[in-house]
Formats: C-alpha cells, sequence, structure tokens
C-alpha cells in the first residue's frame, strides 16, 4: 500500500486522487477524513493532513466548515486532463525504450497496441474472473 | 506540597514494605522471644535482643527507599526534593507508629511483670527512666535513624559506587576504633558510662536526631545529583 | 511553530568517552519525533538529560522554556519510561499505575485499563516476575495512558511481540490523533516505526547527523542497479553513501532526489531504479558518517 522511498503524503494524495479517477468517489461526496485515512494506512494523523492539504490546494478537495472535506466539482475531469498530459512521460517514453532495445519500430508497434487494444483481457473485465 | 504528600502515597501504596513487614518481624520476634522466655526454667530476668529485629529491618527499607523506589519516583516525573521530603515523612509516619506499639506494648509488659515470666521484650529500665513518652521519643528516633543510616549509604553507593561507599565506612570504622583507644588511652572509661548514664534515653534521643538531621541533609546533598 | 524542547550545545561527558558531542535541536510542540540511532549512540543519555535524569556536562536545556532540573511545574508534565525501568521491589502492575495516576495530571484510567486488557496484562503479578513483554507493557502502558505533554519512549517495546508492538503503534496513534502531544519514540526498529514519525532526529556517536521531516528524507536517496560501468557513470559527481558489486553488476545508494531527466537517463542507460527505505538510508548515512568522517556527513544532511 505504502511504498517506500516516496513521501507518504504525495501517496496518500495519489490514493484519493485514484479514487476521484475511477469513480468510486464521487464529486460532491465527502472524502474520507484526515484521522481515517490515518487510521487505515496506520499512519501519522499530520501526514494525512498533509495529502489532503496538497489536494486542497489543488482544488481536488474543498472544505466545509464543521462537517469535512468534499471532493470539488469536476475535478475528476481535471485530474484526468493532468494525467493524460503526463501519459506520454510516464508510460510512452518507457515503452518506447524497451521497444527500441528489442528492435521494434513505430509501425510494429502500432500493430501490437491495436491487436492487444481489441481483444479481451482478464485484468479489466471481471468476465475472466471464475468464482 | 501536594506532591511531596503524594510521594508518601507512593510509598504506602504497597502496604508490604512500610507497614506489614515491620509487623510481621515484630510480631516473630516477639513470639519468639517469649516462647525462648517460657522454655528458660529461671525466674531471674531475661532480656532478649528481639525487639532490635524490626529495626534493622528499617535499615533494609531505608536502603530499598533509594535503590528501588527512588528509579521509579524519576519515572513518575517527581523532583528529588519531593521525594526526599516525602519518603523522610514515610519513615517518620512508620518509626512513630512501631515507637507507639513499643509504648503501649512496654506498658503491658510492666503491668504483666514481664507476662508473668519476668521476661522482658519491650521494656527496658534504663530506656524507660523517663517515662512512657521519653521511651517512646527514643524508640521513634532509633527506627529513624536506622532508616536514615541505610538511606544515607544507600545515596552514597549511588551516587559514588560500592569503592567509596567502603571507603567510608572504614574510615567511620577507624574512627570510631580509634575513639576508643583514645577513651582508653586517658582512662576515661568511666567519665564515658556516666556521661551516657547521665543523658539519659531522652538525651541519648535528642544527640540521635541531631544525628539524623545531620545524614538527612548529607543524603539530600547526594540525592540532588544521583541518577536513577 | 512553537518549540518544546530546546537544546544549546549539550554535551555529556564520562571520564571514559563522550557520550553526547555539542548537539543542538529543537522539538516542535504536538509532532512525533523518531529518535534514531544504533545502540550506545547516545539516544537515552539525551532524553535522560532532558527530563532532568540525568545532568549535562555543558550546554543548556529548556523545557517549555525552563530548565527542568527540580522544577515540579515543568516535570509533571513529562513522562519518560525507561527501557529497563526499576519498580520498587514486590510491587505489581496494580502499585505502579496507581502510582501514575498520582503523579500524572492527564493520566486516564479507562485508557490505562483498556490498554491492561488488550496487552493481556497480569495485573496481581510481582512485577519482578514478569516477562520480558509484560515488564515492557507495562511501561508503554504508563506513557500512553499518562497522556503527558511531553512523552519520551525509549525503546519500551523490547520485548514484545509484534502482535504487541502493533497494539502499541495502532493505539499511539490513535489517541495522538483524539490527544495532540509530543512524543519521542527512540528506537532501532526504524522501518516498523517510519509511518509513525513526522519528524526524524537521528544520532550517531553522540552528534546529530540527520533533523528532518520524515516525508522530505523519504525521497532522498534511490537505489541504482545495474552494469557497474553505466552506474558509475551516472553516479559520478553525486553522492554515494554505499556501494555492492557481484561480478559486473553493482548497487549503489545515492542521495539527492531524481528528476525526471534522471529517470530518463537511467532508462536509456538499461540502469534499474529502487525505492530506499527510511531504515536503509539511516542505516547507509551512518556508516558512511563513521568512515568518511563528521565534516561529510553533517554538510550532506542537515
Amino acid at each position: 500500500m505504502i511504498e517506500e522511498g516516496r513521501p507518504i503524503f504525495l501517496q496518500i494524495a495519489e490514493g484519493v486522487e485514484a479514487a476521484i479517477v475511477d469513480g468510486s468517489l464521487a464529486e460532491e461526496a465527502q472524502a474520507p477524513s484526515t484521522n481515517e485515512l490515518a487510521a487505515f494506512h496506520r499512519i501519522n494523523p499530520a501526514t494525512a493532513a498533509k495529502g489532503v492539504a496538497l489536494l486542497v490546494d489543488q482544488g481536488v478537495l474543498y472544505k466545509k466548515r464543521g462537517i469535512g472535506m468534499f471532493v470539488a466539482s469536476g475535478a475528476r475531469e481535471r485530474l484526468l486532463e493532468a494525467r493524460r498530459a503526463a501519459f506520454a512521460e510516464r508510460y510512452i517514453g518507457p515503452l518506447l525504450v524497451e521497444a527500441h532495445a528489442l528492435g521494434l519500430g513505430p509501425d510494429e508497434l502500432s500493430a501490437i497496441i491495436r491487436e492487444r487494444a481489441t481483444a479481451p483481457t482478464t485484468s479489466t473485465t471481471s468476465e475472466g474472473i471464475t468464482p | 506540597m501536594s506532591r511531596t504528600l503524594n510521594v508518601v502515597r507512593m510509598q504506602l501504596i504497597n502496604k508490604q514494605t512500610y507497614i506489614w513487614i515491620p509487623l510481621i518481624i515484630l510480631a516473630g520476634a516477639f513470639a519468639l522471644s517469649l516462647a525462648v522466655y517460657a522454655i528458660i526454667p529461671s525466674d531471674g530476668v531475661k532480656i532478649g535482643g528481639g525487639s532490635q529485629a524490626p529495626l534493622w529491618y528499617f535499615g533494609v527499607v531505608g536502603v530499598q527507599a533509594l535503590t528501588l523506589t527512588f528509579p521509579f519516583s524519576q519515572a513518575m516525573s517527581v523532583t528529588r526534593r519531593a521525594f526526599f521530603l516525602g519518603t523522610l515523612l514515610t519513615a517518620a509516619i512508620t518509626s512513630a507508629i512501631l515507637a507507639a506499639i513499643f509504648v503501649v506494648g512496654g506498658l503491658v509488659e510492666k503491668a504483666t511483670n514481664g507476662w508473668g515470666m519476668n521476661g522482658w521484650f519491650f521494656w527496658l529500665d534504663w530506656i524507660w527512666a523517663s517515662g512512657a513518652l521519653g521511651a517512646g521519643l527514643f524508640y521513634f528516633v532509633l527506627a529513624l535513624m536506622f532508616f536514615i543510616v541505610g538511606f544515607w549509604a544507600a545515596t552514597i553507593y549511588k551516587r559514588f559506587g560500592s569503592l567509596w561507599l567502603t571507603v567510608i565506612l572504614v574510615g567511620l570504622g577507624v574512627l570510631f576504633v580509634g575513639a576508643l583507644f583514645v577513651i582508653g588511652r586517658l582512662d576515661a572509661w568511666a567519665a564515658v558510662f556516666t556521661w551516657f548514664a547521665t543523658q539519659g534515653a531522652v538525651g541519648l534521643a535528642l544527640w540521635g536526631l541531631a544525628l539524623i538531621v545531620v545524614l538527612a541533609a548529607a543524603s539530600f546533598g547526594t540525592l540532588r545529583r544521583a541518577t536513577p | 511553530m512553537s518549540h518544546v524542547i530546546e537544546v544549546s550545545h549539550l554535551t555529556k561527558r564520562y571520564r571514559e568517552a563522550v557520550a553526547v558531542d555539542d548537539v543542538d535541536f529543537a522539538i516542535q510542540k504536538d509532532k512525533i519525533y523518531g529518535l534514531l540511532g544504533r545502540n550506545g549512540a547516545g539516544k537515552t543519555t539525551v532524553m535522560s538529560i532532558l527530563t532532568a535524569q540525568n545532568f549535562a556536562t555543558r550546554g543548556t536545556v529548556r523545557v517549555f522554556g525552563e530548565d527542568p532540573y527540580e522544577n515540579a511545574q515543568v516535570l509533571s508534565r513529562m513522562c519518560f519510561v525507561r527501557e529497563s525501568q526499576k519498580y520498587p521491589d514486590d510491587a505489581l502492575p496494580l502499585h505502579a499505575f496507581r502510582t501514575a495516576r498520582l503523579f500524572f495530571p492527564n493520566w486516564n484510567q479507562d485508557f490505562a485499563d483498556r490498554l491492561i486488557a488488550e496487552f493481556q496484562l497480569p495485573m496481581k503479578t510481582r512485577i519482578k516476575k514478569l516477562s520480558r513483554g509484560q515488564l515492557s507493557a507495562v511501561g508503554v502502558i504508563i506513557g500512553l495512558a499518562s497522556r503527558a505533554e511531553i512523552t519520551f519512549f525509549d525503546e519500551p517495546y523490547l520485548g514484545l511481540d509484534a502482535v504487541a508492538r502493533q497494539i502499541f503503534y495502532d493505539r499511539l496513534l490513535e489517541d495522538y490523533a483524539e490527544h495532540p502531544r509530543t512524543v519521542i519514540l527512540s528506537s532501532h526498529l526504524i522501518d516498523e516505526i517510519s509511518h509513525l514519525i513526522e519528524r526524524v532526529l537521528v544520532i550517531d556517536q553522540g552528534r546529530i547527523i540527520m533533523d528532518e521531516d520524515t516525508d522530505t528524507v523519504r525521497g532522498l536517496a534511490a537505489n541504482i542497479v545495474g552494469d557497474s560501468a553505466a552506474v558509475d557513470a551516472f553516479t559520478d559527481g553525486r553522492d554515494v553513501i554505499h556501494r555492492e558489486s557481484l561480478g559486473r553488476v553493482a548497487s549503489v545508494t545515492v542521495l539527492g532526489a531524481l528528476t525526471d531527466a534522471d529517470r530518463e537517463q537511467l532508462r536509456a542507460a538499461g540502469l534499474d531504479v529502487g525505492p530506499v527505505s527510511l531504515q536503509q538510508l539511516i542505516v547507509r548515512t551512518t556508516q558512511h558518517a563513521g568512515t568518511a568522517g563528521e565534516a561529510h556527513a553533517e554538510g550532506v544532511l542537515r
């Protein structure tokens, strides 16, 4: 859950962001409190608070006095935007490096991607999982 | 002030150390003495050393008050001053209780003429020469003195180590023997005994108090820089 | 930011050795600190001096702005139960807790009772007859239930098994969330407590070699693994605190956050980047400080 070698507060923020992006945490819904996050991950509440504060600074969460933290409207779209912008850097970059090492050019890469994208995969659909 | 009183309560939380064990030792020594007296077929005055037992135990309590309770008091965030005063107060209270028991015991003993056996445990003529109050003071000071000697010796040990404690005790021993030697040389034994006799129990008790004050002050001075 | 403890030029010299060597630091209010270091590094000595149980040779200590020595006002707001705490002879855990109740103004008996149940502590067994773990539990319970404004835990969980240690960490965090206070936790089990502590204070051979926010330190190093020539090319000019090699493969711990450009470079060179746990970082920094000389280590991390 919590990785070594990276600041915990960043990982907390990323966890909340991931929940917003995959829809499990809806916009205008109440976000987990600092203490809940701290208890769940078994971390210092101040660290959890730092992660939440980061999200408030970025406009992903906002505070309703006396009640708690809520997901801002439009947060999901903004997060998706940011991830799209980083997509090339985070995923395509390493992909190209490995492809280069294996001697695969852009055309071959495109073919592989197209093939994979249309075939059913067990990791993203639940049909493949037998109880 | 309240933290000092809380130190007294702390010392007395475990009733064993300051109350039950001294009483058990006293009761045991008393019973044993009476049993021995009953066995002796003489009608003469019988005196044993049994009544000393609880006093020696008070010396042990004094030692343990420092070696075991002091480190714990530090963990309880108690200042050395509060610990010292509270512990001394506890020792005074329990010494007073012990003295009271000795006085009552002595009165009963006298009234029964040595438990009907001419056997004496609490009552010694020269201690009771000034009456019950004098005897009470004497026993009080004696118990407290045993305590403070144990406490003082333990502070020396804690602060300076066993080497220095030995040096000091040996030094005191040497002084004592030296004093005996000087008295002998000056042929002053008679004068010494007379002095003791004229002091009486009350007088000796007062000298004892002076010694207690000196040892208490010395213990506190040492305690101030002792680590648990 | 208010400082509840301020230490300046603190030195403790024994006849044979210097236990604490000209140390400066400040402890901020209501944070959980990890005081980390090897056995004999000076952790217990520092904590003893802060609580006036031991005395400095030189330097000043201010707790709540005052000298703690014989200062009942200040001392009653602190709690320091040490690793091998002595208890009065024949005392029962019951007596220890009753006494704690007398002296700690914030003592909470309900909390203590819950902890006693959780640690399964036998209340009527003499303390001197308790197992090592049970003895530690007594100290831990006193430290937690005292709710003292500054609480020191000096490796009090030695002897506690993994389950009991987890109980301690969980209760500490829980109670800290409800009743914030300053907590200083000394330990050599760094990875176990790394998620709990907000700040890291590392002491080695009597000197402070690290005084940082934990999250800052977590990103401070990386492990680079791969062909040794490529590794050395990358690490040239960087702070290396650890190096291992097996044949042509080298594993190097490098200080300094990696930029995106760095990661690009590493990918291109076919090198693997791995995270460095807090424990590894501190251990390697300490070892490195030991061999490279103090001046270098001080400059690197402070």
